[in-house]
């Protein structure tokens, strides 16, 4: 046990000195937050200012509609955001105010205008005509009054009663609420349970993958220059390999905690959803076993592995059974039941990720619970069993790769 | 005291080590010599528990290999390398602890042998910083830090300066005063023949010769003799006690039949010839490797 500590520790402070550990702590927080906030500083780096539409109406019927519905936005100052201008003179010919219209927007004192060509009763063509295409506020705000715009010509025209117009117009949205045992609502939105799901299997996934690496690259390392041997000579491979599991282990939650500190730092608690894990308990279960578990595996692939690019390669593969819960995340929503989902949450590997979605959105029977954990415990002794046959043996053959075959054969030795 | 038994260890359809009997007493330097891929390392890592034996017993002062085995044993593998981008001190502080030293003993004993090895300066160096010599000079550190009482060393002199291979050289024969077991593989001859008192030689897995190395000497010897002399080389080379006669720059070294004695030999030539050297030869571990490993191909 002393040894299993000693191993522990060096893992753990060798690597979470070095260069690469700190950086990479520093760096993926960066590189997250840039992702989600570049977006919206992009979107919103526009000023709000006030913007010139023409409008071109065959049928000459709903110009004022739309002015009413878009002079709605307002800018600061309670500007109009939006200034519409008809382009319609009588007596001129379409294709001369087409023109006129296209030329008014290339020389810039249009933003853009909408051109509605009636083809028959109620049969609308509507294009927006600007120079630069993609402004899709703007765009949809458009579609938005142009749609509310025909409908209520139309109801005006058979003659409804106009407060009728906007109760249809009005819709409901429907609010989705995850019942639980009790029958008592939960709290919590469910998309913002779902993606918190998503959240711990991303983080999961991260964390084998980096987790992952580090160890098969450090005992590529030690097997490349021998000092397995002497490491082996010094302890058994069991207390090894369980001492790398464990310092290693710890590293990825170490990285897992600071990035949490400094989301919180961040954000506040506005950016974890805490209150969306209501199930935090068993999560965590899954989640460290889930890591465990994989962790075993890089072990004994650690232990054949001949050169780095392998490595990589494998580790990928295997984290990206990881993201399954993200395949079948829909069927799963919307049968939570199904068949395949269930054989996945009985399936070592996948485990982890399928639980963790489905205690979020569905109620998952505590027998159902203790029994996949069970499971899960059941294959991380038998993999550790497997890894320390494979290490055993791999670790002291270098630079040949051994086959399935005599793989197999190390595991029944 | 190390006794190996019978060992025999196989992969697959190879036999690596074939039944390989041997005892090593303490404060004795045992020499495991043979050409490459004769099974030395093999037999050394079953002896290091890193690999279990096929077949066979090796026991330690009486006592079956346990885990209070892997604190007693002390290795520098051939090929060397430590983790390049970790401290001196933090390395030789893990090992020492690995073998179940304290902390504090770990650092106290580390710094001991960097003082006694001449590189305290590099206490607080990565490994990466430090010359190819220096590196070799921590990794047989972290061999001994712990004081081990069987000692197994593969190559220890690869990669040292003539100075520094005889410090090393100096620093072994004292564990022999201390009573340690050491095991000794090596392709240097000279350094084994100066260094060990038994040897063992191996070839394809199997003892070819093993025993007291001036026993195997004597047994080897042939009948060799170096003389330097002035006078005509046909008077000795004809005579019928001659069986070959190798002539140097310097001396010349013949070869006489196995029942001549040299002291005979020495005065017929007087006779003949004005000698100013005349010595007994013993063959060269060298030679004797060279000849057993070619006579058992």
């Amino acid at each position: 046990m002393k040894k299993i500590w000693t191993i522990a520790k060096w893992e753990y402070l060798e690597k979470v000195k070095t260069k690469t550990f700190i950086v990479s702590i520093i760096i993926t927080p960066i590189i997250i937050i840039g992702f989600s906030i570049l977006p919206t500083l992009l979107s919103d780096e526009e000023m709000p200012r006030v913007k010139t539409i023409g409008v071109i109406d065959t049928s000459g019927t709903y110009f004022n509609l739309l002015r009413e519905e878009l002079e709605k936005y307002k800018i600061e100052d309670k500007q109009p955001q939006y200034i519409l201008i008809n382009l319609n003179e009588k007596n001129k010919p379409f294709d001369q105010i087409r023109d006129g219209a296209n030329q008014a927007v290339l020389r810039g004192k249009l933003e853009g205008y909408i051109l509605m060509l009636a083809k028959s009763k109620d049969s609308l063509i509507v294009e927006y005509r600007s120079e630069s295409i993609g402004n899709f506020k703007d765009i949809g705000r458009f579609e938005h009054a142009i749609n509310s715009a025909r409908i209520q010509k139309k109801l005006i025209q058979e003659g409804i009663e106009p407060e009728l117009t906007s109760f249809i117009q009005n819709k409901i949205e429907l609010k989705h609420i995850k019942l639980d045992d009790e029958d008592i609502e939960a709290k919590q939105d469910f998309l913002i349970t779902f993606f918190s799901s998503f959240v711990f299997i991303l983080l999961l996934m991260m964390m084998v993958v980096y987790s992952g690496q580090m160890l098969v690259r450090s005992m590529l390392e030690e097997r490349s220059n021998r000092l397995i041997e002497v490491l082996v000579s010094s302890s058994t491979p069991e207390e090894l390999l369980a001492g790398k599991v464990i310092g290693l282990s710890s590293l990825g939650f170490t990285q897992i905690f600071i990035w949490f500190l400094i989301g919180l730092a961040l954000a506040g608690s506005s950016l974890i959803p805490l209150g969306a894990f209501e199930n935090i308990l068993p999560m965590l279960v899954y989640f460290i076993l889930g890591f465990l578990f994989y962790t075993t595996i890089f072990v004994g692939i650690g232990s054949v592995v001949t050169n780095e690019q392998e490595a990589q390669q494998i580790t990928t593969y295997i984290s990206l059974v990881l993201l399954l819960p993200v395949v079948i995340a829909m069927p799963a929503i919307q049968n939570p039941d199904f068949v395949v989902i269930k054989i996945f949450s009985y399936f070592p590997l996948t485990i982890p990720s399928v639980m963790l979605l489905r205690l979020n959105i569905s109620n998952v029977s505590d027998y159902e619970i203790i029994l996949t954990i069970l499971i899960m415990l059941l294959s991380i002794i038998v993999m550790i069993k497997i890894s320390a046959k494979i290490f055993r043996i791999g670790i002291l053959s270098y630079g040949i790769k051994p086959t399935l075959k005599d793989i197999i054969a190390w595991i029944k030795e | 005291m190390l006794v190996v038994k019978n060992l025999t260890k196989k992969f697959k359809d190879t036999i690596a080590v074939n039944n390989l009997s041997f005892t090593i007493k303490p404060g004795k330097i045992f020499g495991l010599l043979g050409p490459n891929g004769a099974g030395k390392t093999t037999t050394l890592r079953t002896v290091l528990n890193i690999i279990k034996p096929t077949s066979g017993t090796i026991s330690f002062d009486g006592k079956s290999i346990s885990d209070e085995y892997y604190n007693m044993i002390g290795y520098l593998p051939e090929e060397r390398g430590l983790y390049q981008r970790s401290k001196v001190i933090d390395i030789l502080a893990y090992f020492a602890s690995l073998k179940n030293l304290s902390k504090s003993d770990a650092l106290f004993k580390a710094d001991e042998w960097l003082k006694k090895l001449n590189v305290s300066r590099y206490r607080n160096k990565k490994i990466i910083e430090l010359s190819k010599g220096n590196q070799q000079k921590i990794q047989l550190i972290a061999a001994i830090v712990h004081n081990p009482r069987l000692l197994i060393l593969d190559e220890p002199f690869t990669g040292f300066d003539p100075i520094n291979q005889q410090e090393v050289k100096e620093l072994i024969l004292t564990f022999t005063s201390e009573g340690k077991t050491i095991i000794l593989s090596t392709h240097q001859m000279e350094l084994a023949e100066k260094m060990c008192e038994n040897i063992l030689l191996m070839n394809k897995g199997s003892e070819v010769k093993s025993g007291k190395l001036s026993e195997i000497k004597r047994i080897f010897g042939g009948n060799n003799v170096k003389v330097e002399f002035s006078g005509e080389r046909k008077l000795i080379d004809g005579m019928p006690e001659v069986l070959k006669f190798d002539s140097y720059n310097n001396y010349s070294e013949i070869h006489l039949k196995d029942e001549v004695s040299p002291s005979k030999f020495l005065k017929q030539i007087i006779q003949k010839v004005d000698v100013k050297h005349f010595s007994v030869i013993e063959p060269t571990l060298n030679k004797i490797f060279i000849d057993l490993i070619n006579e058992n191909n």
